[in-house]
């Protein structure tokens, strides 16, 4: 097998079936997300592109297909390691590297906006508490936050919530940012402020892969598009080439609804 | 016409106040270690009854690979002993009198294991308490396993799918974030089986503990007055849950302060 070192995650012949395999919500679905990918994912609702996503870090379970993160096969319940034995896939130790961002932003409502940042990263990563506070602090003051440190996430707006659970998933210092349809569920006038932050990461050179329906960031910030329908994609490439020129009838179709 | 209270008869009854008095201390006692026991039994049972160990699942995709959606071997595959169990548990305990489990546990099971016979604090024999304790246990469990149940379930999905997403175990998530969420949804029905547990443990001076309608009973043999040591008990029995139940709803409202505002 040939190793491309700049590869991050390698999904191959993905599927995901419902019903004995009647509803297809992924159907052979192949992809190569290199580090410093912007990858932005487009596609009208049910075609896939959340399941697609969710499957990266297996949320949710594909029926068949392989995805390999890091050199491992995630979907695998014993992997060889570098020894050439065979041992337990760690699961959890994978999605420490990979950092998730939801549309609903999923804060831990009992937990203050710190402890909310800091949970993960004293529990799962043993890191000194002191050490980890000092980095929440510092990423929410990149965020805007600081001052909001001591709240709880119901005293905070859509826009400020979404921020937090960025800044959250980062404190976990992932290899690979994943956002399933970030702005979705905020007002209008908040979806800037994240789309902002998510620039940012994209100008610092995080690994990213975007599930969103904002085409405007899709095509500015975005250097890899994919277009998926009916649980395939059809379509991948340079945004502004696919902006430009769309080649299948159905990414038309979808650019005149959207645009 | 005569009243059936005779307000002559209490000066009676109160001589014997001391009865009663110890007999608040047996039922509060009583009451607090059957919650505890009940408590850690009904989380064992929520969590068996939650869990996803499946020794058959290895039949739920059929020939083509596909997930198995109906029929006998999709029942096998969906099998989970710990759940059935669990829940066999619950629903047995639930479906049966409380008086039947108490003389079952005292008679039967502490029939062939005996207990030693000591006293606490000169009143509360061991031998009889302790049967009372693990029945009134027993039987909340299975209560308070639903109640736990429901709580759990009632956290939303997506907290357990960002906990998971930031590298946290099905452990820590169950115990950082699913548990203290849940607990604080389901407070008020814990602080109401508690109430129920006061009034419930009288029943157990059916095996002979000496709790508050034992001293009832005791003034009853001595004196042959009925309704005014009755009407103290009763009186001792609101004074013990009306405050519980108001102390839990203050409670209550203090931890959900950092929800609303």
């Amino acid at each position: 097998m040939e190793t491309r070192d700049d590869v991050l995650i390698r999904v191959r012949n993905l599927k995901k079936y419902y019903n004995r395999g009647t509803i297809k919500a992924l159907d052979d679905v192949n992809i190569d997300i290199r580090k410093g990918d912007v990858m932005v994912v487009i596609g009208p609702s049910g075609s896939g592109k959340s399941t697609f996503l969710r499957s990266l870090n297996l949320l949710e379970l594909p029926t068949a297909g392989s995805i390999e993160f890091d050199g491992e096969d995630i979907t695998q319940k014993k992997v060889l390691n570098k020894d050439g034995k065979m041992v337990k896939m760690d699961l959890d130790a994978h999605r420490q590297k990979m950092g998730m961002v939801f549309q609903h932003f999923n804060l831990f409502p009992h937990l203050t906006i710190l402890n909310n940042m800091t949970l993960a990263p004293i529990k799962v990563k043993h890191m000194d508490q002191k050490l980890a506070e000092e980095k929440a602090l510092k990423l929410l003051d990149r965020v805007g936050l600081k001052d909001r440190a001591n709240a709880y996430p119901i005293q905070l707006s859509g826009g400020q919530k979404q921020r937090v659970a960025i800044v959250r998933a980062l404190a976990m210092e992932p290899e690979v940012m994943l956002f399933d349809e970030p702005t979705s569920a905020l007002d209008p006038e908040m979806v800037g402020e994240v789309l902002e932050v998510m620039k940012e990461l994209a100008r610092e050179g995080m690994t990213m892969v975007c599930v969103t329906h904002e085409m405007g960031f899709a095509r500015e910030v975005g250097n890899r598009l994919v277009f998926m329908a009916e649980g395939k994609i059809l379509e991948q490439g340079e945004p502004k080439e696919m902006f430009a020129n769309p080649q299948t009838e159905r990414l038309k179709e979808f650019f005149s609804q959207v645009l | 016409m005569d009243s059936f209270i005779k307000i002559s008869n209490f000066p009676i009854v109160f001589k014997y106040m001391s009865l009663f008095g110890q007999g608040i201390v047996v039922t509060v006692l009583l009451s607090l270690f059957t919650v505890l026991i009940g408590f850690v039994l009904a989380l064992i049972l929520a969590l068996m009854r939650l869990s996803d160990i499946r020794p058959f699942a290895f039949l739920e995709k059929d020939e083509n690979g596909y997930v198995r959606d109906s029929g006998f071997l999709y029942l096998i595959s969906r099998f989970n002993p710990f759940a059935f169990l669990a829940t066999a548990y619950v629903e047995i305990f639930r479906s049966t009198p409380v008086l039947v489990q108490v003389f079952i546990i005292y008679y039967g099971v502490f029939g062939v294991i005996k207990l030693p016979t000591f006293t606490v604090f000169g009143f509360i024999q061991f031998a009889r308490f302790f049967p009372g304790v693990v029945a009134l246990g027993l039987n909340s469990g299975a209560y308070l396993c639903e109640i736990i149940r429901s709580g759990i379930q009632s956290v939303d999905g997506g907290q357990t799918e960002a906990a998971r997403s930031l590298g946290m175990s099905q452990a820590m998530n169950l115990r950082y974030i699913i548990l203290p969420q849940a607990l604080k949804n389901i407070l008020p029905a814990i602080a109401n089986e508690f109430v129920v547990i006061i009034k419930e443990s009288s029943i157990t001076y059916t095996i002979g503990v000496q709790d508050i309608m034992s001293a009832v009973n005791a003034v009853k043999g001595a004196t042959f007055i009925i309704v005014e040591p009755l009407l103290v008990a009763t009186a001792i029995y609101f004074c013990l849950c009306f405050p519980t139940s108001k102390l839990i709803a203050y409670v209550e409202r203090r931890m959900s302060r950092g929800d609303k505002r």
